[in-house]
């Protein structure tokens, strides 16, 4: 760690989004294994397409249990929007897709994120509830069955393209964001470009945790 | 591609259920524990180790009693949802146009069950495997006819090449007159096993108009080519993104942290 460094996030919340990370992506694999017949090659590295269900299954539930976690760790944070500010970034596309002068300042989540984290938590929520009844087909009335394998389709349609902006965005899109996720701690610089209106209310509230700095708590207005 | 048809005309059925034996002897499936419920349906519904049964239907009239015999198992759909929706290719299209299961493959995940419009497959919990008929595939390649026709003491179940066998169907059904109708080659694609009824299929529990489900058209003909392009398109566009526009990079010398985090 380097002098200077801002602290973005908590252990605990790193720990929750890797635990999601992981779960996630895991589940696209298997499921793609399972989805098309050119990727049952992916249930061979498991011993097998069988193997590969249970597996899938499986890490269903973990799936579950991070994002009752993440929901109840982020959805004050990342689930409501603010206008209209976060309709003014959304009118100019967060400045990443042409030249904005301007792009309005946003909080710890731009919208790009929320509508990232309300696609994971709504269709995430949707995945488990198909998958659990796609585990268990026999005890539900088929016509029903059918209905979650559709809908169980959708969401990683919609699911997928967000995870892998998500994750373009997270590295190489925008350098500098992706220790927020790994160590926990920003430069001061990407923060004032990607997160100014959280810079300004950390520093108005006193919530800075600057790296080889007291926090500057007696410092604050209260 | 020579496709092969069986054919259950019902009004010659006694409903004996030799075909049902023979099934199982041939198969090598024994017989379970089962119960009595008061017909002559025994065991009372298709099971695992049971891929074919004769349904007993009773219908009462004002002065007699119909009594119905249908031999019921897979209708082996030319466009077959099992075959669709299969994740491991478990199921699969024969030669002769029947469906049958490489059980090396299945992976008891259950989805032909729920995708069935005639609801044939049976889940077997003991071997985690999904089972139903596949129209005898080892017997024909060995120019024999499927063990139950070859049981069958009427002639309520024959077996030949498709045309022959539809033209035989519509000829019969003619010749029953009355309610009498073909059953199987007009939907699905065409089904492998055509009935001649004599009553509406309905009366026999057969779906007046089976099709493979909207939800599983959606899914595997919309849904799963869509997660491609939507997947494909978001890992180029990402990349164009990157070689076009950018990255999106903090200002520089605005404070002495400037220059991390590349």
């Amino acid at each position: 760690m380097r002098k200077g460094l801002i602290k973005a996030t908590d252990a605990f919340e790193r720990i929750v989004h890797w635990s999601l990370a992981i779960s996630c992506l895991l589940l696209c694999l298997t499921g793609l294994g399972m989805m098309f017949h050119s990727f049952n090659f992916i249930g061979t590295l498991m011993g097998g397409l069988k193997s590969l269900k249970y597996v899938h299954n499986f890490t269903g539930l973990w799936f579950a249990v991070s994002l009752y976690f993440a929901i109840r760790m982020w959805w004050k944070e990342a689930g409501v929007f603010s206008m209209p500010e976060d309709l003014e970034w959304m009118k100019v596309a967060g400045g990443y897709l042409w030249h904005v002068d301007h792009v309005p300042e946003v909080g710890k989540y731009n919208p790009g994120q929320k509508m990232f984290f309300l696609a994971v938590a709504i269709f995430g929520g949707l995945m488990v509830i198909t998958g659990i009844i796609m585990w268990f087909p026999l005890l539900f009335p088929a016509g029903l069955v059918r209905l979650m394998y559709m809908l169980h389709a959708l969401g990683f349609v919609v699911i997928f393209p967000f995870f892998f902006v998500h994750l373009y965005l997270g590295t190489v899109g925008s350098p500098g964001s992706l220790s927020a996720m790994t160590t926990g701690w920003v430069t001061r610089a990407w923060l004032k470009k990607q997160h100014a209106k959280w810079l300004k209310e950390m520093e108005e509230k006193g919530e800075l945790v600057v790296f080889g700095e007291e926090k500057k708590e007696t410092s604050a207005h209260h | 591609m020579t496709e092969y048809i069986k054919l259950i005309d019902v009004s010659k059925c006694t409903g004996c259920r030799a075909c049902q034996l023979a099934c199982k002897q041939w198969n090598g499936l024994p017989a379970k524990q089962t119960v009595n419920y008061g017909t002559y349906q025994n065991p009372p519904d298709l099971q695992a180790n049971t891929w074919t049964l004769i349904r007993f239907t009773e219908i009462a009239e004002k002065d007699r009693v119909k009594w119905l015999f249908r031999k019921d198992g897979c209708m082996h759909c030319t466009d077959a949802a099992c075959v669709k929706v299969c994740p491991s290719g478990a199921l699969y299209h024969t030669d002769i146009g029947t469906v049958a299961v490489n059980l090396d493959k299945c992976i008891g995940c259950k989805e032909c069950i729920s995708a069935c419009p005639f609801d044939i497959p049976r889940y077997d919990r003991a071997t985690d495997k999904v089972y139903k008929c596949d129209l005898c595939y080892s017997r024909i390649k060995a120019d024999l006819i499927p063990a139950c026709a070859k049981a069958c003491p009427t002639g309520a179940i024959t077996f030949g090449e498709k045309k022959a066998m539809i033209k035989k169907a519509y000829d019969r059904a003619k010749e029953l007159g009355g309610e009498a109708n073909v059953y199987g080659d007009k939907f699905v694609g065409g089904t492998h096993v055509v009935y001649v009824l004599t009553e509406k299929p309905r009366v026999y529990g057969l779906p007046s108009k089976p099709s493979v489900p909207a939800t599983i058209i959606i899914w595997k003909d919309i849904l799963k080519p869509l997660s491609l392009i939507a997947a494909g398109g978001v890992i180029a566009g990402s990349f164009l993104h990157y070689i076009i526009h950018g990255p999106k990079l903090p200002d520089e010398n605005q404070d002495q942290a400037g220059k991390g985090g590349e």
